[in-house]
């Protein structure tokens, strides 16, 4: 019965970590707001501000929750639920260090895609169910979208699959550093099986990985509803989109989902790109860098100092780029990503035959 | 009963109940999301048969796609149009539902022969494969399986089924096209 206990424990864990991210993205997302605005954001609860979270979320606690008269009542009130647990599922299948892992699935890569795409079912489901046409429209922007950019990330995850030739998350970071079991070969001819660090990760592995990358970590903006790609909430359009009517405890679900997908997208950018929980630093002649700095603790390091960075790259585009427009956006997803990912998964096949 | 015979249990009791509640119900956009809890359960059904890479499957394709784009049309199409759909004559016996009648009594029909005159504990096959232990484990990859076996031995019905999406999908973008504006 033991092992049962573990999976409740590691679960609670989970639900534990991503709230703390939330409240902990809210204060960095407003303090890097201001910093580029030239603002000084929260200052007054805490110091540097750094309670204003903590105050937020108590207050949201006690606030009331309001069912809208005409909303179809049980649709509006799983919607929020949905929306966060198909995030939440995706955690399921991290990979966090050598040998930790929630759970270790051979399918854990194509299990995130599919627990992903129920999220804009959530969406649909609170749009739909608010009787709110600022709601509906916002749910169906989401949706467009979301489907939409679906294609070139899949693409782009694929041509990494094709190179790694797993869908295992434990085994796409293990190939990509000094405990791959094969010969790692920087840019397809230089051995550095012993030498690991940053030479080591798949978008050096192959260039062209470079590209597929920035096409994932697009689509992931979008896919995250996340400015430029902000369109379902756009303020000065929709109010605030799908979750116009939502309140207190509801409205915190809605938000806690959208930076708890903040940080799966960018994990799973890091872990399929940027070389997973692998050390940044090679081994250098008897400087056995590599060597000294990997392992389980190690590992939680480096994956979340990565994929902090890419989350704060993330809000840094946020509030850096206007909105796009509907037609740019599908522009830019049909006629540029796409076309982009599908010449990213050919480069692959041929360097998967031709160069490993 | 074992975990996995409860399991069992318990997702065909999810999946016939919620299909029953599709059927049943009036209100239509509802019924879509109750079909969201059929194929989810059925998802969990292929996990039990070991058919992991199909559940997975079945939730990117049903639950992403094509519930999305049924939910699309709906939200597309209208209050008004939706209530129409909903005052349809509710008698039980109409003429209109004839044919759906006459085919849901002889698929029954099929069925319960299959289930008569099968012998499920001893199929040939499956005690062929017992002995030669050509079976799939729990811990066994089906990924690369699937691959081959679709590249190889199934090929030609899988570019057959390609050809006929291209096709679908061609005569779509036909269909929404504007008359006569570029043409």
């Amino acid at each position: 019965m033991n092992f049962y206990i573990t999976y409740f424990i590691i679960a609670i864990g989970l639900f534990g970590f991503s709230a703390l991210f939330a409240l902990f993205g809210v204060y960095a997302e407003r303090k890097v707001s201001a910093f580029i605005q030239d603002r000084l954001g929260p200052t007054e609860t805490g110091k540097f501000g750094s309670l204003q979270t903590f105050a937020d979320i108590l207050k949201m606690l006690q606030k009331e929750l309001i069912t809208p008269a005409a909303a179809d009542k049980l649709l509006f009130i799983l919607a929020p639920a949905i929306i966060f647990i198909a995030v939440y599922l995706g955690f399921a299948a991290l990979p966090w260090g050598p040998g930790l892992a929630p759970a270790r699935l051979n399918l854990g890569l194509y299990y995130i895609f599919a627990v992903l795409s129920i999220e804009t079912l959530g969406i649909l489901m609170a749009g739909w169910g608010s009787n709110n046409k600022y709601s509906i429209l916002g749910a169906m922007r989401s949706a467009a979208q979301i489907i939409s950019y679906e294609v070139p990330a899949g693409f782009a995850i694929i041509s990494v699959v094709m190179i790694a030739q797993t869908l295992n998350l434990q085994d796409i970071s293990a190939q990509q550093g000094i405990l791959s079991t094969e010969e790692v070969k920087f840019a397809g001819f230089w051995d550095v099986s012993s030498i690991g660090g940053l030479f080591a990760w798949n978008v050096f592995r192959a260039p062209h990985l470079l590209i597929a990358f920035v096409i994932y970590f697009i689509a992931s903006l979008a896919e995250s509803n996340r400015a430029p790609f902000d369109i379902p909430e756009a303020e000065s359009e929709l109010v605030a989109g799908f979750h116009t009517e939502y309140t207190g405890l509801r409205f915190a679900l809605v938000f806690l989902a959208e930076y708890s997908m903040m940080f799966l997208v960018s994990m799973i950018g890091v872990i399929l790109f940027l070389g997973a929980w692998n050390t940044p630093l090679p081994n250098i002649g008897p400087l056995h860098l590599a060597g000294w700095t990997t392992g389980a603790g190690w590992g939680i390091v480096w994956i979340t100092i990565k994929t902090l960075a890419l989350v704060g790259v993330q809000m840094w585009i946020r509030w850096t780029l206007p909105r796009f427009r509907v037609d740019q956006l599908m522009n830019l997803c049909w006629k540029v990503l796409t076309p982009l990912a599908f010449l990213c998964m050919l480069v692959s096949g041929i360097w998967r035959v031709f160069l490993m | 009963m074992s975990l996995v015979q409860l399991l069992f249990y318990l997702m065909a009791f999810i999946a016939v109940a919620s299909a029953l509640f599709v059927a049943a119900t009036k209100n239509l956009v509802r019924s879509i999301f109750m079909f969201f809890v059929t194929l989810f359960a059925l998802a969990g059904l292929y996990v039990l048969a070991l058919a992991d890479f199909v559940a997975i499957t079945q939730v990117v394709i049903y639950v992403g796609g094509i519930l999305v784009l049924i939910l699309f049309a709906f939200m597309l199409s209208g209050k008004e149009t939706l209530n129409a759909v909903g005052e349809l004559k509710r008698k039980f016996i109409n003429i209109n539902k004839l044919p759906a009648i006459i085919l849901a009594g002889l698929f029954l029909a099929v069925l319960i022969t299959v289930i008569f005159r099968i012998d499920a504990d001893n199929l040939a096959w499956i005690k062929k494969a017992q002995f030669t232990k050509n079976v799939i484990l729990p811990t066994s990859a089906t990924t690369e399986n699937i691959g081959v076996n679709l590249m190889t031995r199934y090929l030609l019905p899988f570019e057959a089924v390609s050809v006929l999406l291209m096709v679908a999908l061609i005569g779509a973008a036909h269909l929404s096209r504007k008359e006569g504006s570029s043409l």
